[in-house]
């Protein structure tokens, strides 16, 4: 029976050699949760002088759900510290990304984010989408061209069909 | 009369049907591409409505939701990847009648029954959510405190493969709820100064982040994998073969509207009971799981019963039965309207508008369903990489059209990673947008009940309606917690 569970433990170790993933972000939780309590809320949710009640404080609800969170988070932990972790077919999918491809989707994300009104709606609309194609390795030149007509075109439908307001682009105006 | 015509008048426009028709389109083609949902459709439709007459937006945002409910089906039944969770049951008879050569078949029927099924649950909807809103005029804010924990205990139907991650992402949904200007006190919380939060976290960056972004960050996060080609093939269904599975059609459509009508149940166990029922009923019970359409039928008519009964708590009651009802809930909020009873008192002519809309989208249904299964393979065949890149201009074009302000654009991106860390941690996110939308519920009731008796606690316990939801709170909590500990110990055994 001890040899039994060495030999288990042994196993586990050679096959995995890491922790539970759910003990990490149980882990992670607790710590956030706590930072939550105990600095953010009493720092950032302001409470009136006097109240009727403890249940309206503005405090109450997020102090209730940090608490939650903090608790629900610590069971996680434990859950993960008492059971082997598994290995999932998915995890193999993330494994050797070439690098370039998340490069270009964060500068995706940051074009749109800090350039948005610069650039405009079709500007950074077609900027990223180049990017985002290269990003696939997409050869064929005529898909590029649909870099240029989706962003046109979805601008077009938001802008004079829904009436939604688009920026044009402050360096083109 | 004079109400009707003037219910016409509402809803015979040429916007609307065109809305219901987008709408149904859009949903059975996202539905049917591998990795998009309904869900996803649904908030990325969102910011196309705001220039919209409500009605017209609700009808093209419940249109996606009952095409998407239908084209997840038809990846179950052809690549055996099911759209979406309820398809999952589809699959189990729908692949192996396309692996004999019958997709064709597999997928009509899937479509005929989706449609009874709908027009079932619909006429569900219209007699039972009037009745419903007339009862729940006489609840008062203790009722409603009630009335919202009974409807968090949904959090736990959605919480996927790990209850306890589900109640986490709760718990973050509600305090990200908070931020904003007090409501009673006006005092800043968790606003850390800044302009652009004092307004609450907008509803639109959030939802399109949790649900649209953490599917373009999973794709250029993996492998390329090859791309699936697929055909729809071999002869038709004929009417003799539906007409063999009606009984169990209608049975599955009534399993659906009883499971749609309560919150947090969901369309995936309306499927898997209806198609239980179905084999334990049916002559060829052998042939179940080895390529039966009466298999197919069964949880098609189980998981679209539960489309437009789900409706009926969000109409009459206000509170959300699924993820997508949460969405349809905001819609309306940002409409400038707020379902619940006086919905029913103060905008009647545009309930039954919108009863007349949804009639309406399941015919067209049948229009939309049988011309996406003779071009299926177009609409599948379009690879990610190109799809992506536009979905992400959509998502980024629809935060910004909220308040005009990049800050949204970051928020959105923010609650991409959040919504991305949520997939590879096995955290669901629809427990985080459920609490995101009761939190606040759950705090101004609580706080009007207070400020009402003036701090005395016992005004929860007043009344037999109270009553009645303090019972269906424990008993969904002790059926939640017996469900739980019944996986628990069938993983364990496994």
């Amino acid at each position: 029976m001890e040899k039994s569970e060495i030999n288990l433990s042994e196993v586990t170790e050679r096959s995995y050699g890491r922790l539970n993933p759910n003990s990490v972000l149980g882990a992670i939780l607790v710590l956030v949760a706590g930072i939550f309590l105990f600095y953010i809320a009493p720092t950032y949710i302001n409470e009136p002088p006097s109240m009727q009640h403890p249940l309206l404080s503005p405090r109450f609800l997020p102090q209730l759900a940090g608490w939650l969170v903090l608790l629900l988070s610590l069971a996680l932990l434990i859950e993960g510290l008492v059971r082997p972790p598994r290995h999932t077919a998915a995890e193999k999918l993330h494994e050797g990304i070439p690098v370039l491809r998340w490069v270009l989707m964060i500068a995706s994300g940051a074009i749109y984010m800090l350039f948005f009104e610069e650039l405009g709606a079709i500007g950074s609309g077609i900027l990223v989408s180049v990017l985002l194609f290269l990003a696939s390795d997409l050869r064929k030149v005529s898909i590029y061209l649909l870099a240029i007509v989706f962003p046109v075109v979805v601008s077009l439908l938001f802008v004079h069909l829904l009436n939604v307001p688009l920026p044009v682009g402050t360096l083109w105006e | 009369m004079e109400n009707f015509s003037e219910v016409l008048a509402l809803f015979l426009s040429v916007d609307n049907f065109l809305a219901i028709a987008a709408g149904v389109l859009v949903g059975v083609v996202v539905g049917a591409i591998p990795g998009l949902t309904a869900t996803m459709a649904v908030a990325l439709a969102l910011p196309f409505t705001f220039s919209m007459e409500p009605v017209t937006a609700i009808l093209l945002l419940v249109g996606i939701y009952k095409g998407g409910m239908y084209g997840g089906s038809i990846t179950a039944i052809l690549i055996r990847t099911p759209g979406s969770p309820a398809a999952a049951c589809t699959l189990l008879d729908g692949y192996p009648l396309a692996q004999q050569g019958k997709a064709k078949k597999a997928l009509k029927t899937a479509l005929y029954s989706s449609c009874v099924a709908d027009m079932i649950s619909n006429i569900a909807l219209i007699f039972f959510a009037a009745y419903l809103a007339k009862i729940a005029l006489n609840f008062g804010p203790p009722e409603y405190f009630w009335l919202i924990c009974f409807s968090l205990t949904i959090i736990v139907s959605v919480s996927g493969d790990s209850v306890i991650k589900g109640l986490i992402a709760a718990g973050l949904g509600i305090i990200v709820s908070t931020v904003g200007l007090d409501a009673v006190y006006g005092t800043q919380r968790l606003t850390f100064d800044s302009y652009n939060l004092m307004d609450r976290v907008s509803f639109i960056p959030l939802l399109i982040g949790l649900f649209a972004i953490p599917e373009v960050i999973e794709f250029y996060t993996s492998k390329v994998l090859p791309h699936i080609r697929t055909a729809v093939s071999g002869a038709s269904l004929t009417w003799k073969e539906f007409k063999g599975c009606l009984k169990s059609v209608v049975r599955g459509s009534i399993i659906g509207v009883i499971i749609g009508a309560i919150p947090g149940t969901g369309a995936t166990s309306a499927a898997f009971i209806s198609y239980s029922e179905a084999k334990r009923n049916s002559p060829r019970k052998a042939n179940f799981g080895k390529g039966e359409i009466e298999g197919v039928a069964a949880a098609e008519a189980g998981n679209n019963g539960v489309a437009g009964a789900t409706l009926i708590p969000l109409l009459s009651l206000g509170i959300p039965g699924d993820v997508i009802t949460a969405i349809i809930l905001g819609a309306f909020m940002i409409h400038g309207l707020t379902p619940g009873p006086v919905l029913f008192q103060e905008n009647l002519t545009l309930v039954y508008a919108l009863f007349c809309g949804i009639l309406v989208s399941s015919v067209v249904l049948l229009v939309v369903g049988n011309a996406a299964i003779r071009y299926f393979s177009l609409i599948a065949d379009i690879p990610k990489s190109i799809l992506l890149p536009i979905v992400l201009m959509f998502c980024v074009y629809g935060a910004y059209a909220v308040n005009n302000n990049t800050f949204d654009i970051g928020l959105m991106l923010i609650f991409g990673v959040l919504g991305f860390i949520f997939n590879r941690t096995g955290v669901a996110a629809a427990p985080f947008l459920i609490g995101f939308i009761l939190g606040p519920m759950f705090e101004d009731n609580l706080r009007r009940t207070l400020l009402i008796s003036k701090g005395d606690p016992s005004i929860f316990f007043r009344g037999p309606i109270a009553w009645v939801f303090i019972t269906l709170t424990v008993a969904s909590l002790l059926f939640a917690i017996r469900r739980y500990w019944l996986s628990r110990q069938e993983a364990s055994a496994a």
